[in-house]
């Protein structure tokens, strides 16, 4: 044990070991940089000075992305940059009022390349305007011997033919960042930010190429010594149909929300829409900070992709899991039927059906049919809130579905309540697992997770791994069991709901060009107004904000399934009549296409 | 208030003063023919990161050690939360976005590691079993938490401050050897959890002229930056390296190439003097400190500034292997700043604290 004295004895030595180390470190840097920058210094000024290899990067050209018929979804266009030496221009004044009379800049603009002008260094080319189309730079071209030192070259930049349209599934570019560089990203690139071109990134981009050239001291180039292609990124076709993903869009005019559909069999995404979108072109093009906060700050919220990202509740197309949980768990109800005053008594709160004046008496069939709501609060009494959420577990929701667009939203399974025991607690957990059944309450889902659903219903309840690039084998991620018997009535039900009179979208649906089986959904975004009168009375206008959401999911044809659908409309009213329509568009296009090729 | 103000090292305020012009002097030659943006932002960031170093002025020590735990916990969450939710930088996590600013759990934990070690050996007796494994687990931890991100920079400069202070906390050699023997498997480790284009920088310093064109190539043209400066430099702004873009990164990790070229060894001696007189400087108030961890605290932040210095400029002049820290004070980056004047500012407490009293210990003093 050593005592104080020795302690600060050896603290002490330890200090002028310390700063021993310090001063030898430094004197390391020292002797380092005497031998680089005096010893060896006429070497490195020879190699400075006179023969100097300088490497120019050739850029690959990015992959372009097209849709299954090849439509290109994000290509590359030539367009030109303007660079001006300014140390080879003799009377600066002069020449730029002649460019700017030329080019026809802004007086902003003018200020810019002036100002940038003048802070650069005399003999390196300065950017005077980059993504100039051919009519922009073409008097130029044709004067450019009047003007020393000016120099137009040709290149490309990426451009989406259909902007808004497909903004969130193929996403946008931006100029690299420090931690891109650190990356081996050069200054001068463009990187994937969102969608797929952030998930493919490294399959389109391809690799850098370069060119190694002797320079003089003032950078101008002597000769070429040795080229090194770029390896160019790879094209990808997407498993995308543009043709029916704009007539989705066109259905959607002026609505918000979201719509997928999906191959039953393989697991294709055909269409991937979430609205509202934003034109990704502005980002290409150096986009504005008052444009950016535009969408940031844009009730609508455009920069989020709904089909993906944002979780919803399923309102009634959730009757579909309960109806497969009762019938899972030999329910009677699920077998039987029961009578529907339009409402449900429960201790002293009433939980109301849609239909004021009830649905009379109904089995399963006729509740999915008429969407009969206390026909499912009283199947979810008796199901329980395990056995609702484990259901919808089975079925692919709470959990992601690995579509290949990070992040995505997982959704969320409400879950019992186990630790409420005492007695009016117990309604109050009784009425919420109510309403889960019908899709009311904690649980949300998302819309790429509602069409999935409908594929499994489809398809006999292979939960597929949502692809969407062409041709990839289908991954099956589960299959749920169930009895053929069972999944064959709510099929028969989902048909009765567009094609039997009655049926909550038969007067949408009934005209579509191939017979489609799906579910309404008309999710309520305040809380149900139970037995409040008073409510009706106030003359505050109903806000667009409380529209309730409106769904429609489902698969057609019906006889031999090839497309399952959900399309979401946020505060769209009710679901037959705002996302119906949709489906419908949906359905007619496909058929449209197939018939034209057979 | 004022008394604090008043008992402020002068010799410190002065090589900062230094340091800053000189500094953001490189930084304008760095940045001047591209975007100079660079260059106001980083005028603000010392205009931020000088308030916060007199509001840390303010900040009783005592304070400092209460925090010690708690600073480094977080860190810890922090740089564990990266690996899940952090921003990736194409193939490198490092960030995590607290919405407002994105954050550097790693940077804070070089510092919160310098406070956690100077409290635990602060308050215990050196040279027992497990006073030794306590400080190694806490170092280890957040140590291979970021070689997984990977960044072999900080990992190297946090395990060589840890190193330096143990060896200041007055273990015996014994102990110190132990650590040092245990290094190459944390270094095989290491290895294993590098990206291939860390192990391509490792290699190509090995060897750089096998590889000219690829690899090697930052470390040939920044030598040949630096050696082309000769003695008097090639003047302000007139440098060809930087110009012609031979240069990587040459507003952050690799801006003293720019010093050196433009400036010549008179301005990288005047840097290295500067460096130089702040290090003996922060030592000395280290050695007069008025308690245990105040000592060990101020030499560990000593050791990162040195650590940083060096590993930046042997990268730089091709005698270590490009790592990617930055230059004190000198390099472009609001966080690296802002951390490092909150340091210096906790090394000038420690001054203005122990003005006046008796150093911890000292024999001299009546405590002993």
């Amino acid at each position: 044990m050593l005592n104080q004295r020795d302690v600060r004895l050896r603290f002490e030595r330890r200090m002028w070991l310390f700063q021993a180390a310090v001063f030898v470190l430094l004197a390391i840097l020292l002797f380092r940089m005497v031998n680089l920058q005096w010893l060896q210094h006429e070497g490195f000024m020879l190699q400075a000075e006179k023969n100097r290899i300088n490497i120019v990067p050739i850029l690959p050209t990015r992959g372009a992305i097209s849709d299954r018929n090849g439509k290109g979804l994000a290509v590359n266009v030539v367009s030109y940059r303007l660079t001006l030496i300014p140390e080879r221009v003799q009377e600066m004044k002069q020449t730029l009022a002649q460019l700017n009379a030329l080019m026809q800049w802004t007086p902003h603009q003018f200020k810019r390349i002036a100002k940038r002008i003048k802070h650069a260094r005399r003999d390196r080319p300065v950017l005077l305007a980059d993504k100039l189309t051919w009519q922009q730079v073409a008097p130029l071209s044709a004067r450019l011997h009047r003007f020393p030192g000016l120099n137009v070259q040709a290149g490309t930049h990426r451009f989406y033919p259909y902007k808004e349209l497909t903004s969130h599934l193929i996403g946008y570019l931006s100029l690299a960042r420090s931690g891109d560089l650190k990356a081996g990203y050069l200054h001068s690139e463009y990187v994937g930010r969102s969608g797929l071109e952030r998930t493919m990134e490294t399959r389109l981009h391809g690799t850098l190429g370069s060119q190694q050239e002797e320079v003089d001291a003032r950078g101008r180039r002597i000769a070429v010594m040795k080229q090194d292609p770029p390896k160019m990124g790879e094209d990808i076709r997407l498993s995308i149909n543009v043709d029916v993903q704009q007539a989705a869009a066109k259905a959607m005019t002026g609505r918000t929300g979201a719509v997928v559909v999906m191959d039953v069999h393989t697991g294709e995404v055909i269409s991937l829409l979430s609205l509202p979108g934003i034109d990704t072109n502005q980002f290409t093009l150096g986009l504005e900070q008052q444009q950016w906060q535009a969408w940031l700050e844009d009730e609508r919220r455009p920069l989020l992709n709904r089909t993906t990202q944002a979780a919803y509740p399923p309102g009634s197309t959730w009757k579909m899991v309960s109806g497969f949980a009762g019938l899972r768990h030999h329910i009677p109800l699920a077998t039987g039927s029961t009578f529907c005053p339009g409402y449900v008594e429960l201790a002293d709160r009433r939980l109301r059906c849609w239909k004021r004046t009830g649905h009379k008496r109904v089995n399963l069939h006729q509740a999915i049919m008429h969407s009969c709501d206390v026909y499912f609060y009283e199947l979810g009494d008796k199901l329980g809130m395990e056995s609702l959420s484990e259901e919808g577990h089975l079925w692919g929701f709470g959990e992601a579905t690995g579509i290949p667009l990070p992040p995505e939203s997982r959704g969320h399974l409400a879950s019992g309540l186990q630790t409420l025991h005492n007695g009016r607690k117990h309604n109050w957990y009784r009425g919420i697992t109510m309403i889960t059944a019908i899709g009311q309450g904690q649980t949300t889902v998302t819309p790429i997770q509602m069409a999935r659903f409908a594929a499994a219903i489809a398809n006999g309840g292979d939960i597929l791994k949502p692809h969407l690039e062409a041709d990839q084998p289908p991954e099956i991620i589960r299959h749920v069991d169930l009895k053929s018997d069972y999944l064959k009535r709510i099929q028969e039900a989902m048909f009765a709901v567009a094609n039997k009179p009655g049926g909550t979208a038969y007067s949408r649906l009934r005209h579509a060009a191939w017979h489609i089986a799906g579910k309404t959904g008309t999710a309520q975004v305040i809380a149900m107004a139970q037995d409040d009168d008073k409510k009706k009375k106030s003359k505050i206008p109903e806000l667009d904000r409380h529209k309730d959401h409106a769904w429609f999911m489902g698969y057609a044809p019906y006889e031999n399934p090839k497309i399952a659908f959900a399309i979401f409309v946020e505060h769209g009213g009710h679901g037959g009549s705002a996302a119906g329509p949709v489906a419908a568009a949906i359905v007619n296009t496909m058929a449209e296409q197939e018939e034209a090729s057979p | 208030m004022i008394q604090n103000l008043r008992h402020m090292d002068k010799t410190i305020l002065l090589c900062l003063l230094g340091l800053m012009t000189l500094g953001l002097l490189v930084l304008y030659a760095a940045v001047y023919h591209g975007d100079i943006r660079i260059f106001e932002k980083q005028v603000v960031f010392w205009l931020l990161g000088m308030s916060l170093f007199l509001a840390i002025c303010f900040i009783p020590l005592r304070t400092l050690g209460l925090l010690a735990w708690p600073v480094y916990i977080i860190a810890l969450l922090g740089l564990a939360l990266v690996p899940l939710i952090g921003d990736v930088h194409m193939g490198a996590k490092r960030w995590l976005d607290l919405g407002v600013v994105a954050f550097q759990p790693s940077e804070m934990m070089k510092w919160a590691l310098m406070l956690i070690l100077a409290h635990w050996f602060a308050s215990r007796e050196p040279n027992t079993l497990i006073h030794f494994f306590v400080p190694l687990t806490i170092t280890i931890l957040p140590a291979a938490l970021i070689i997984i991100q990977p960044d072999l920079g900080t990992t190297l400069v946090l395990l060589f401050a840890a190193l330096g202070m143990l060896m200041v906390s007055g273990f015996a050699w014994r102990w110190i050897l132990i650590a040092l023997a245990a290094s190459p498997i944390v270094l095989y480790g290491l290895w294993q959890n590098m990206h291939d284009y860390q192990k391509g920088r490792v290699l190509s310093f090995l060897n750089p002229e096998l590889d000219p064109l690829g690899k090697g190539y930052h470390v040939i043209q920044s030598s040949i930056a630096i050696g082309s400066g000769g003695f008097w430099g090639k003047g302000f702004l007139q440098g060809t390296q930087g110009r012609l873009h031979f240069l990587p990164e040459q507003h952050t990790d690799f801006i003293f190439a720019i010093l050196a070229e433009e400036g010549g060894l008179l301005a990288v001696s005047i840097l290295l003097i500067l460096y130089a007189i702040l290090i003996s400087r922060m030592l000395t108030i280290a050695s007069h400190a008025h308690s245990r961890f105040a000592a060990l605290l101020v030499t560990g932040i000593t050791s990162i500034f040195i650590l940083y210095a060096f590993i930046n400029i042997g990268m730089v002049s091709g005698i270590l292997p490009v790592v990617g820290v930055p230059l004190p004070f000198i390099s472009y980056g609001g966080s690296a700043l802002l951390t490092m004047l909150a340091a210096l500012a906790i090394v000038m407490r420690v001054a203005i604290e122990s003005k006046n009293q008796i150093p911890w210990q000292r024999p001299s003093s009546p405590l002993s």
